[in-house]
C-alpha cells in the first residue's frame, strides 16, 4: 500500500471552515489510482457486493 | 462538529487523483424481477434517459484517460444492454480491469469467449438459492439451471467466478448449500451480508426481512464456515455486514469509489439518494472533485450518520436528489 509511504500531514485535509466545504485545490500532489490499492475494503462495500 | 471524522480521515480519498473503482450501473432494465433487488430493476424498467451507446463510449474513454484501474459493469442486468460488450471491450483493451455482475440467465460461451480476451477480475453471478423452488421464488421467472450453467461456463472460459447470495426469509436456510455450491463450482469468493433495504427490497421489506433469529444463525454459519474454509480457495466476504456498518465506516474513511447511475449521475453513497455529479455535463475529474467535496460537507456527513442509525432512511436511496448536483458546484 502506498499509503504507508505518505506522511500523515500530506494525507489529511486542512481543517474545515465553518462556512463551507474544504477546498481541495491546494493539495500538493495527487497519486494515480492503482489496482494494487483496490483493497479488500473497497471490494467489500455492501452496495458493491449486491448491486 | 458534524463531519469531523470524514474531514480528518487519512484514507485513499484524499490522496488519489481519481477513484480506484467505478461501479457503473449501465441500465435499470433487467430480464428478471427479483424480490430483493436493490436497484428496483425489472423488465421494462429502463430509464428514459440512460446513456446511449455513444455516450457510454465517451464515458469509457474518460475512464481510460483518467487511468481508472477497476471498473464494475452492473445494472439492472448489464447483459441486456446492446452496447455492453463494446464498452467492456473498449475498457478491457485499454487495460482497465473489469468485474461483470450478472444474473447468469444469458451468459453463454460465445460471450464468455470474448470476455476471456479481456482483463476480467471477476464475473459475479447471483445464486439466491440452491433448489429451483427457492431460487425461483426470489427470482421469479429465472432458471437455476441456467445460472449454474453460466457459472460452469465462466470457469470453463478460464475466468474468475464470484457468487453473491442475498438473504431473505425465503432463502436464508439454503445459505450453507449455496456456499457449498460456490465451492464446488470453483468460485474464488462468496459474497453476502444483510439484506439491503433499498429498491424493491424496501417495498417488500416486511415480507422479505429475515428474522433476528434467522440472522443470528446465518452469522453463526458464516463465522464457522469462514474458519473451516480458511485454507480453501473460496473466500467468504460478509463484512461490513450491513449498509449501516458500511456507512459508519465511510464516515471515518470514505471509499475511493464512484457509483455511476444509468443516466450518468454520480451518487455520494449507494445507500443514499444524494447526487454529486452528472457525467453528461461534468468531466470525470469534476465528478471526483465533487464527490470528495461532498464527503467534506458537514451536512452530508450528518445525513450519512442519520442513515446509519435509522435503516428506514435507506429506503429512499433510489429517489435520487438532483438538487445536490448544484450544491457541490
Amino acid at each position: 500500500m502506498t499509503q504507508a509511504t505518505q506522511s500523515t500531514q500530506s494525507r489529511q485535509p486542512a481543517t474545515p471552515s465553518a462556512s463551507g466545504p474544504r477546498k481541495l485545490s491546494d493539495k500538493p500532489r495527487w497519486e494515480t489510482p492503482r489496482m494494487e490499492d483496490v483493497s479488500k475494503e473497497v471490494i467489500a462495500q455492501p452496495y458493491i457486493r449486491f448491486t | 462538529m458534524p463531519g469531523t471524522e470524514a474531514l480528518t480521515g487519512g484514507g485513499q480519498l484524499w490522496r488519489l487523483k481519481g477513484p480506484l473503482l467505478v461501479a457503473w450501473q449501465m441500465t435499470r432494465d433487467c430480464d428478471l424481477a427479483c424480490l430483493h433487488c436493490c436497484t428496483g430493476s425489472a423488465p421494462g424498467k429502463r430509464l428514459p434517459d440512460e446513456l446511449d451507446a455513444a455516450e457510454s463510449q465517451r464515458l469509457a474513454g474518460e475512464l481510460i484517460a483518467n487511468e481508472i484501474p477497476y471498473v464494475l459493469l452492473c445494472g439492472g442486468e448489464p447483459l441486456v444492454v446492446p452496447h455492453f460488450l463494446a464498452v467492456a471491450m473498449r475498457l478491457g483493451r485499454a487495460g482497465v480491469q473489469l468485474k461483470i455482475e450478472t444474473n447468469g440467465q444469458r451468459l453463454d460461451a460465445a460471450l464468455l469467449q470474448e470476455l476471456a480476451k479481456l482483463p476480467i477480475r471477476s464475473v459475479q453471478v447471483s445464486l439466491d438459492g440452491d433448489t429451483p423452488e427457492v431460487y425461483a421464488r426470489q427470482r421469479p421467472g429465472a432458471s437455476l439451471e441456467k445460472a449454474h450453467a453460466a457459472c460452469r461456463a465462466v470457469r470453463a472460459a478460464g475466468l474468475p467466478l464470484e457468487i453473491t447470495f442475498a438473504p431473505t426469509r425465503f432463502n436464508i436456510h439454503e445459505a450453507a448449500a449455496v456456499i457449498e455450491r460456490a465451492r464446488s463450482l470453483g468460485a474464488f469468493r462468496f459474497n453476502t451480508g444483510a439484506l439491503m433495504r433499498i429498491g424493491t427490497a424496501a417495498r417488500l421489506w416486511q415480507r422479505l426481512q429475515p428474522s433476528a433469529q434467522q440472522y443470528r444463525e446465518f452469522r453463526g454459519l458464516l463465522e464457522r464456515t469462514a474458519v473451516a474454509m480458511a485454507k480453501e480457495p473460496l473466500e467468504l466476504c460478509y463484512t461490513p455486514f450491513s449498509i449501516a456498518d458500511a456507512l459508519r465506516r465511510s464516515i471515518v474513511d470514505p471509499p475511493a469509489t464512484l457509483l455511476v447511475l444509468p443516466n450518468g449521475w454520480v451518487k455520494v453513497a449507494g445507500a443514499l439518494p444524494q447526487i454529486c455529479a452528472d457525467l453528461r455535463r461534468d468531466t470525470l475529474q469534476d465528478a471526483w472533485t465533487r464527490y470528495r467535496t461532498a464527503w467534506c460537507d458537514a451536512a452530508m456527513v450528518d445525513t450519512v450518520r442519520h442513515a446509519a442509525t435509522d435503516e428506514a432512511r435507506q429506503a429512499d436511496a433510489n429517489a435520487w436528489q438532483t438538487d445536490t448536483v448544484v450544491a457541490y458546484n
